[in-house]
């Protein structure tokens, strides 16, 4: 059994308006995701912005109720826990935020911020709470004296530490990783990523990792999925993934990394159109309006993510009419 | 806490605040006005501070009557200190204290052969004259001031603490709550206030507290449209969610998390709302649907000096206390609207 497991996750919010408040129309911010994460192992999630990545992550927690599907944790159904065995669960499963400007609150300190996870999973003892807060602050390679500063009082990077202190507080066995580390600087962003692994080999985490960045995903992930408009249309252990694309739109995607050198500037055709509105999505295949390869049939029957019959990989899904029939991707 | 110290951007608002002179010493000298008042009958008082009498001390400022018998005299109600003092004047062993202003804010200072309202005069220690009952106007501002002024406080934090709850509950909740609210906050508003004042006056006549209950009826509203959005804006933010993310409890993100991110709004009302309360009050007494009478008010002063305008020092006294006051709130509103101007320093840095 799987640490995680979600299986037709749907998140759809409603956009109300007009004079009685009524429902106009629906964001199909997560429209049907199914996959699963192993202890210990790291799963990329990779798409634009607007795909619906970040939804996946919140939902997964129950920041947001998901429409439909399941979201299993360790074998309990994440959507039927009552508020007290949620917050069990979420000693559990934690999250890093994109942004640490504005997921630490600047009214507090942070012995304060790193603290709260303590106070609210019952630490009474404020002593063995500061305790524990400088052996967090020494784990993510921040100074004692941070304890009592504002979070505006560090860099991004220090301040991306911090976030992940907390999210480690509670020696959770999955962390959910919301882009953490694209608001930094690229000289910092490797640092991060470097503590991220090692707290992972550290502690046995498993981590979501969400990223619109292939190049940051690929130095980290077991696996990746690829997300577009609210579906996964590809996953596959990163290594196969990036070797053996099979969906157009991994295909375009891994053909728009930049290759650090000059002289092998490569051509290529960047995508047509924009990323339609999740109000009013095609249909069946999401990606039917931008994909070149696109017949009759994808705007007819909806893809299923599967895995490819003559390759034999079961852990290589993907949910195109005609993987495995495209020109090899270059 | 231990090692409490103030967020470093609440340090700059407040040094910003500081730098803001007009609005600083106007906050300082209204505070200190505001205290002074808290202790007013040692300053404007028909009782003594201090009489000295056969070798003993007394302090009548405060605490029960003292007959006139006690000092000697040929009555047994409260001795009248300013008679006192005069009978005293060549009396080496005894002697008087008198506050700056002899005179209570009731007390008719009638004379013989003449009617109310005197002029200003100092011999006669009535600095800004008296009103057409012979009261003392001076005594009468100071009190006047006090009442309006904890009249205003005590609405400001009651229509707060009801406006802000309110207004933060139906940001942070939304949905149905929210438009359930705001419909009948709607109506609220259009409830004309100042009929109801006058209905409930004809009816009875109001006491302090009645009358605050009928302000804070329709009052509260203002806060919850401000609290509501900035409440909305912050349940949004990403430190709201990581909150959320470590379960904890709606409670504790409204009061630990979203209410220190939105003081800075509600701080920046308060001496507007000051103001306001003084006028609200100073108006209703006015018109007369205020504190019954003899309470000390501008308002009543103000209808008085209005009708008597040939007795000038009425209404002069009341309209420039009364203008130096707001003015003063006003600027202090001012400095702080600026000092917090969320363009100069924004919490997202």
């Amino acid at each position: 059994m799987s640490l995680l497991e979600v299986k037709g996750l749907k998140m759809h919010f409603p956009v109300h308006g007009g004079l009685f408040y009524r429902r106009i129309a629906t964001v199909h911010a997560v429209d049907g995701v199914d996959f699963e994460i192993e202890a210990g192992e790291t799963l990329g999630l990779v798409g634009e912005s607007g795909c619906g990545k970040s939804t996946v992550g919140r939902a997964l927690l129950r920041l947001y109720d998901p429409t439909a599907g399941r979201v299993r944790f360790d074998g309990q159904n994440v959507a039927d826990l009552d508020a007290h065995s949620l917050r069990s669960l979420r000693a559990e499963m934690q999250m890093i935020f994109q942004d640490p400007y504005e997921s630490l609150n600047p009214r507090h300190t942070v012995g304060t911020i790193l603290e709260e996870p303590y106070v609210i999973h019952g630490e009474k003892d404020a002593a063995r709470r500061r305790d524990k807060v400088m052996k967090l602050l020494d784990r993510v390679g921040l100074p004692e004296d941070a304890y009592h500063k504002f979070p505006h009082e560090f860099s991004g990077g220090q301040r991306q530490r911090i976030g992940i202190a907390r999210a480690i507080s509670l020696r959770p066995r999955l962390i959910i990783c919301d882009e953490p580390v694209s608001a930094l600087d690229v000289s910092i962003q490797s640092q991060i990523l470097n503590l991220l692994i090692e707290l992972q080999q550290e502690m046995g985490l498993a981590y979501l990792f969400i990223a619109h960045d292939l190049a940051v995903v690929k130095h980290i992930s077991d696996r990746i999925a690829v997300m577009y408009l609210g579906r996964i249309v590809e996953i596959a252990d990163s290594r196969t993934l990036y070797a053996n694309p099979l969906h157009p739109y991994t295909q375009a995607l891994i053909a728009s990394i930049p290759v650090p050198d000059p002289r092998r500037r490569k051509e290529f055709e960047a995508l047509p159109g924009e990323v339609p509105s999740p109000l009013n999505p095609p249909p069946h295949c999401h990606f039917v309006d931008r994909c070149p390869y696109a017949q009759a049939i994808c705007s007819q029957q909806t893809p299923e993510l599967k895995p490819l019959a003559e390759e034999g990989d079961t852990r290589h899904r993907v949910a195109c009419h005609f993987a495995g029939n495209l020109p090899p991707s270059g | 806490m231990l090692g409490f110290r103030l967020d470093p951007l609440t340090q700059k608002k407040l040094q910003r605040f500081k730098s803001i002179r007009r609005g600083y010493y106007s906050f300082i000298l209204f505070v200190l006005l505001v205290l002074l008042s808290v202790f007013a009958e040692l300053l404007v008082n028909s009782r003594a501070l201090v009489v000295h009498y056969n070798g003993e001390w007394f302090f009548p400022t405060y605490g029960a009557v003292i007959p006139g018998k006690t000092f000697g005299l040929d009555y047994d109600y409260e001795t009248n200190y300013r008679d006192l003092k005069k009978r005293w004047a060549d009396d080496p062993d005894n002697f008087v204290i008198l506050p700056p202003i002899p005179y209570n804010p009731y007390e008719n200072d009638l004379r013989d052969g003449e009617y109310p309202p005197f002029p200003p005069s100092i011999e006669d220690r009535h600095y800004l004259g008296t009103d057409t009952t012979g009261r003392d106007v001076a005594a009468r501002l100071v009190y006047g001031f006090r009442t309006a002024i904890f009249f205003s406080l005590i609405l400001l934090f009651a229509s707060y603490l009801i406006g802000v709850s309110i207004g933060a509950a139906m940001g942070y909740f939304g949905g149905l709550f929210d438009l359930l609210f705001q419909r009948i906050i709607e109506i609220w508003s259009n409830i004309p206030f100042l009929y109801v004042i006058m209905i409930i006056s004809s009816i009875m006549i109001p006491n302090f507290a009645m009358l605050i209950l009928i302000i804070l009826f329709f009052g509260w509203i203002g806060m919850t449209w401000y609290m509501r959005t900035a409440t909305y804006k912050e349940k949004a933010r990403e430190y709201v969610m990581a909150a959320r993310a470590l379960g904890a409890s709606n409670s504790r993100i409204i009061f630990l998390h979203i209410l220190p991110n939105t003081v800075s709004i509600i701080v920046t009302f308060i001496p507007f709302s000051v103001a306001n309360g003084i006028i609200a009050l100073t108006s209703l007494d006015y018109l007369g649907f205020g504190l019954p009478p003899p309470t000390p008010s501008w308002g009543e002063l103000l209808a008085q000096g209005s009708a008597n305008l040939e007795s000038i020092w009425i209404v002069a006294s009341v309209v420039i206390t009364m203008s130096v006051i707001l003015v003063m709130v006003t600027f202090v509103g001012e400095a702080i609207r600026e000092a917090f101007d969320p363009k100069k320093y924004t919490t997202y840095e």
